[in-house]
């Protein structure tokens, strides 16, 4: 984060539904120009948190600020931000064109300029400009999409809002998205607040992701950050497969440790998170050794993964497919870098 | 399948399109034959002569289309406006109580319209529920607000209310909540809403609960005479009439043809506009 | 963009406000019914209910009930058979004459009755039949089966098509899958439809006036009085209807909600 004032501000934001609270007092800050991913599960107060971002809902209790004015008192309709909606909420009985140019209209803007700049619009997000008089209808999935953003961008917001966008359409088209929108903020400039299920789609965009949790920010990081160390299980966790040892006063129950590790792992007691691809099999040396025998075998295209029974417990190993070794009911052993290795402390674990 | 499902569809329509046929489309063939005899006959084995058309333009008869047409159009203008944000609650706003309007307004359909109006006769006649109880309470009573033409319209109001609210309120209905929120988040206000947004999505709705309360309206007669006392004679009583007291029926069959021709026209091309298969939800 | 609290409740209130503006004259004609003076006017000094024994023990009153059960029992059954295959028609299967279908079930409900009414006195004429509550039916049938198609056909256009498939696919024929498949599933529409049938017969005037010829309906009777001039019979005759009306209702939203408790599935 710099230091400079940040665009967006929310200060222990509390929403409560009759006799469930759906965020309890979160606070977060958002930089001018970032693009910022809020991921979660469903249930974990994502999709409650946008509707009071962008004027939905009312909050029970804290404050939203947009640079200095507080925003959360006034209504969707005079904030000067939009979403990007996950049905996308294009109109039926418009053209493309009439899409792109609503929120001009709606401020009186002369015919013509409005025409120029949907234009334009169409030009920036690689639509020809033909399309300005086709109907929503005759529209793909993906060019929906396109208007949309257009749509959007067209109300000129200081923070533009996505709600789950691309999460109904099929993976291809996601995954080309996901990169024209990573671009398209690049040559905007705009604040991105982002929100979706997939930390996936998150990881591939944003500049910070903030992982919810049962109404609350888990962890909030670079992707690196959140990927090399999370905070809880539950991160750990969200970020793809993942291998849990349990660490007590500085030893692993099942594994041998080298001096380095006991070194690093000293008196410390918790969880160790292992990815699946820092785990090698038959190690020539490590840090961390453990042993068992092949459970399963899966192919993942150029890598393997292996299920191994150990005594540590199940274990998920992920290799390249000219290292794969043996096969089912094989004994092997495994081991990796304490570099490789992530500790979280009981504290945090017992939050969790 | 396909064949089945073709003959199948056939042979279950058929016996409503004969009965249709025999006694809808039969009696109006016969009604447009009769409209063309010499007035006064009772059979069709007479020369036409187009004389009763001559009668409907000569005897002012044209008066009575218009007052039907005016006072039909005049309910329905008063029906959508008063309809629409109770039909806007319906669909949008109220939960269990959207049932009990329903049950509430479809039970006055099954209570004959004459004892509808009638009850409204007692309740606003002088010495009616409401002159009377105001006279009792302040000692001032007023004459009643009956046998004119606002009262007409009133009663034409209060009995095709249902044929309005329930098109409305699913025309609505389909108006989604996505795109109200985001014309808002857009930064629309609530009137721009209504206009770009709801009345344009909600038109189907608007337009078949206009076309169904005009085209019945149009056809009224019970309003004009128990509640209006004949201060205007529309045209569906002056139909009655000639067939009844006028033992004309050439007259009246050419006075229904003219009902029929601007009731048919707006009816057909309101049925051919909408597709049904899309406004009722069919499934594949 | 949520409603209010404030403008929920002021739409609540509208909502109540229309519907007593729509029961209003239903309750002026209940309060003139228990009016004990031959000649009614409000406040009402004196309440009884002799007009009630006089109207039940009456003749004419009895013979108009007759006949309007005899016309309305007669239409609901017509109407349920034919509605419901009618539906089938107009929802379910794809053919040739689909649409130009759909469009002349709709004709009938848009055509003015009085019209209609008098239409049919002449096409009866012509044919050579003497008016009765017989030709009444035919009349009735006129505008009430295509509603009852209507009614059916809102069930029928949900109605997912695979199960008929996937019943045939294991070998039923055409007549079991109608009955193990298409009738129970279409039911809750065939019983509303023949409700709606019952209610719109039982209180229809325009229709009968012209058709009944010598018989007479309910509702032909009480317009006949209203418009000779105030009879208290007038108001408790229509009360009557009413809560015959209103009885039938009342058994039908009962019949739903045990369905309902009965059946948790559908």
């Amino acid at each position: 984060m710099s230091d400079a004032s940040p665009i967006l501000r929310i200060s222990a934001l509390t929403k409560t539904f009759d006799d469930f609270t759906a965020l309890h007092g979160v606070d977060l800050d958002v930089a001018e120009g970032e693009f910022l991913a809020i991921v979660g599960p469903s249930g974990s107060g994502k999709t409650t948190l946008i509707r009071l971002l962008v004027g939905m809902d009312d909050p029970t209790d804290g404050a939203i600020w947009l640079r200095d004015q507080r925003i959360d008192v006034i209504p969707a309709n005079k904030r000067p931000t939009c979403m990007v909606f996950q049905s996308l909420a294009l109109f039926p009985h418009r053209t493309v064109g009439q899409n792109i140019e609503f929120p001009l209209k709606l401020r009186g803007v002369k015919p013509a300029v409005r025409k120029e700049r949907a234009l334009e619009l169409l030009d920036l997000l690689r639509l020809p400009r033909d399309y300005y008089s086709k109907r929503i209808q005759q529209c793909s999935g993906g060019e929906k999409q396109r208007v949309a953003l257009a749509r959007a961008l067209a109300f000129d917001p200081e923070i533009l809002f996505f709600d789950e966008p691309l999460s109904a359409l099929d993976y291809r088209l996601r995954k080309t998205l996901e990169k024209e929108l990573k671009d398209l903020h690049r040559r905007t400039g705009k604040t991105f607040i982002y929100i979706t299920h997939s930390l996936e789609e998150a990881m591939v965009m944003s500049d910070r992701i903030a992982i919810m949790r049962a109404g609350r920010f888990e962890q909030i990081a670079p992707a690196e950050e959140i990927y090399a160390r999370p905070v809880s299980p539950f991160v750990a966790e969200f970020m793809g497969e993942v291998n849990f040892l349990s660490l007590s006063a500085g030893t692993v129950a099942g594994a041998e440790l080298s001096p380095a590790a006991q070194a690093a792992l000293a008196g410390q007691s918790g969880t160790l998170v292992i990815r699946p691809e820092s785990l090698r099999l038959a190690p020539q040396s490590a840090d961390l050794i453990l042993s068992g025998t092949v459970a399963a075998e899966y192919l993942l295209g150029s890598r393997v993964q292996y299920r191994i029974d150990s005594p540590a417990g199940e274990l998920t190993v992920e290799v390249l497919r000219e290292d794969a070794v043996a096969g089912v009911g094989a004994p092997v052993s495994l081991g990796c870098d304490i570099s490789a290795v992530h500790a979280i402390a009981e504290a945090e674990d017992a939050a969790a | 399948m396909r064949q089945r499902e073709r003959q199948l569809g056939l042979l279950y329509a058929l016996p409503l399109s004969v009965f249709l046929g025999l006694t809808f489309l039969a009696p109006i063939v016969l009604v447009a034959g009769f409209s063309t005899m010499p007035e006064k006959v009772f059979e069709l084995t007479h020369m036409p002569d187009f004389s009763a058309y001559r009668t409907v333009l000569a005897q002012g008869y044209w008066k009575s289309v218009a007052w039907s047409l005016v006072l039909a159009a005049l309910a329905t203008l008063i029906l959508l406006v008063i309809c629409w944000p109770l039909a806007y609650a319906m669909a949008k706003v109220f939960k269990r109580f959207t049932l009990v309007l329903t049950i509430g307004v479809v039970m006055t359909l099954f209570v004959s319209e004459n004892i509808r109006l009638f009850g409204w006769v007692l309740t606003l006649m002088k010495g009616g529920l409401i002159e009377g109880y105001v006279r009792s309470w302040t000692g001032f009573g007023f004459d009643a607000p009956l046998y004119n033409v606002p009262v007409i319209v009133f009663g034409l109001v209060y009995v095709y209310l249902p044929f309005m609210l329930f098109p409305l309120a699913q025309g609505i209905s389909m108006v989604p909540d996505d795109a109200r929120q985001a014309a808002f988040d857009l930064g629309a206000t609530r009137w721009q809403i209504l206009k770009e947004i709801e009345l344009p999505l909600a038109m189907p709705g608007i337009l078949v609960g206009s076309l169904l309360t005009f085209v019945l309206a149009a056809g009224a007669m019970a309003e004009s005479k128990l509640l209006g006392g004949r201060a205007v004679i529309t045209i569906a009583d002056e139909v009655q009439t000639a067939f009844t007291y006028g033992q004309n029926w050439p007259l009246g069959s050419a006075l229904a043809m003219v009902l029929i021709a601007i009731i048919g026209t707006l009816a057909i091309w309101a049925i051919s506009k909408a597709d049904l298969d899309a406004m009722m939800g069919r499934k594949s | 963009m949520k409603t209010s609290r404030l403008a929920s409740a002021a739409l609540l209130a509208y909502g109540i406000l229309i519907l007593a503006f729509l029961y209003l004259p239903l309750v002026s004609v209940g309060l003139a019914s228990v009016s004990k003076a031959r000649y009614l006017s409000f406040p009402i000094r004196k309440y009884n209910t002799d007009w009630y024994g006089e109207a039940l023990a009456s003749d004419t009153v009895q013979n108009l009930l007759w006949i309007s059960l005899k016309v309305a029992g007669i239409v609901t059954v017509s109407s349920m058979v034919v509605g419901f295959l009618g539906a089938l028609a107009f929802a379910r299967y794809s053919w040739r004459f689909r649409k130009p279908f759909q469009k002349l079930i709709l004709l009938p409900i848009f055509f003015p009755q009085t019209v209609l009414g008098l239409a049919l006195l002449m096409w009866i004429n012509a044919l050579g039949i003497v008016p009765s509550w017989k030709t009444a039916i035919i009349a009735h049938l006129v505008w009430i089966a295509p509603i009852a198609t209507l009614i059916v056909s809102i069930r029928a256009f949900s109605f997912d098509p695979a199960l008929e498939e996937a019943a045939r696919d294991m070998g039923a024929t055409q007549w079991q899958v109608l009955r193990e498949v298409t009738i129970p599933l279409l039911m809750p529409g065939v019983v509303s439809a023949g409700l709606f049938a019952f209610l719109l017969s039982w209180g229809n005037f325009p229709l009968s006036l012209f058709t009944t010829g010598a018989d007479s309906t309910l509702p032909e009777w009480l317009f006949a009085k209203m418009i000779s001039g105030y009879s208290p019979l007038v108001p408790t005759v229509g009360m009557l209807t009413v809560a015959g009306s209103a009885a039938l209702v009342a058994l039908g939203l009962i019949l739903a909600w045990a369905l309902k408790r009965l059946r948790p599935t559908t």
